[in-house]
């Protein structure tokens, strides 16, 4: 169901905003990237990027320690 | 959210907590929409010095390769990576004038792409920035 996917497990703030950011850019507006990551600070930091870009985090859904974040590129 | 926010920030020292802290939030802010501008005085200056290593201070000294052994396991590589990432996002360096005459820095020893300016260059930069931090 995603267009494009990063692993970003192992990786600590800020580098998951990095990827998530670098990620954003190479796609095109409507496509929906899957995330993947284990740095508990995630779950904070996803929904407040999410929030000051306005791209859309429409689902998140958490494996144990792993979080997966579907955000669609505004 | 639809005009863009502006961080302005400012570093004063050279160790390695400190420097990592300021391109952690500069990179951040700059993924989040934020216009970043990081003004590097005093201490700080040495940051912007082309090859410049930066360390844990005093007593944190040794722990230093520790430390970044253990960010490289984070995906987190050294000062000069991270400072390239907040470039390629955007984010804008500035070097103290009177810092630089102090060390005796020439602007052929600072990295490229910085703007070198004074005091008041740098208030009118952020002046009207929605946020600001001072690291030092």
């Amino acid at each position: 169901m995603a267009d494009e996917n990063i692993d970003c497990r192992g990786m600590m703030c800020p580098m998951p905003i990095v990827q998530l950011t670098k990620a954003m850019k190479r796609m095109e507006s409507g496509q929906v990237l899957e995330m993947m990551a284990d740095d508990p600070g995630a779950k904070e930091d996803v929904p407040a990027w999410s929030h000051r870009t306005g791209n859309e985090l429409f689902e998140t859904k958490e494996e144990g320690d792993l979080i997966y974040f579907y955000i669609k590129k505004k | 959210m639809s005009e863009e926010k502006k961080l302005t920030i400012v570093v004063t020292e050279d160790t390695f907590d400190k420097a990592m802290m300021s391109m952690f939030m500069a990179t951040t802010a700059a993924g989040m929409g934020v216009g970043v501008h990081v003004y590097f005085s005093f201490f700080g200056l040495n940051l912007l010095r082309k090859g410049f290593q930066p360390e844990l201070p005093e007593k944190y000294k040794p722990m230093t390769g520790h430390f970044m052994e253990k960010m490289k396991g984070m995906g987190i590589n050294s000062m000069d990576d991270m400072m390239a990432t907040a470039t390629e996002l955007g984010v804008k360096f500035y070097a103290c004038s009177t810092s630089m005459g102090m060390m005796d820095v020439a602007v052929d020893d600072l990295v490229d792409g910085v703007t070198v300016l004074g005091a008041a260059g740098f208030i009118d930069v952020a002046i009207d920035s929605d946020a600001q931090l001072f690291i030092g």
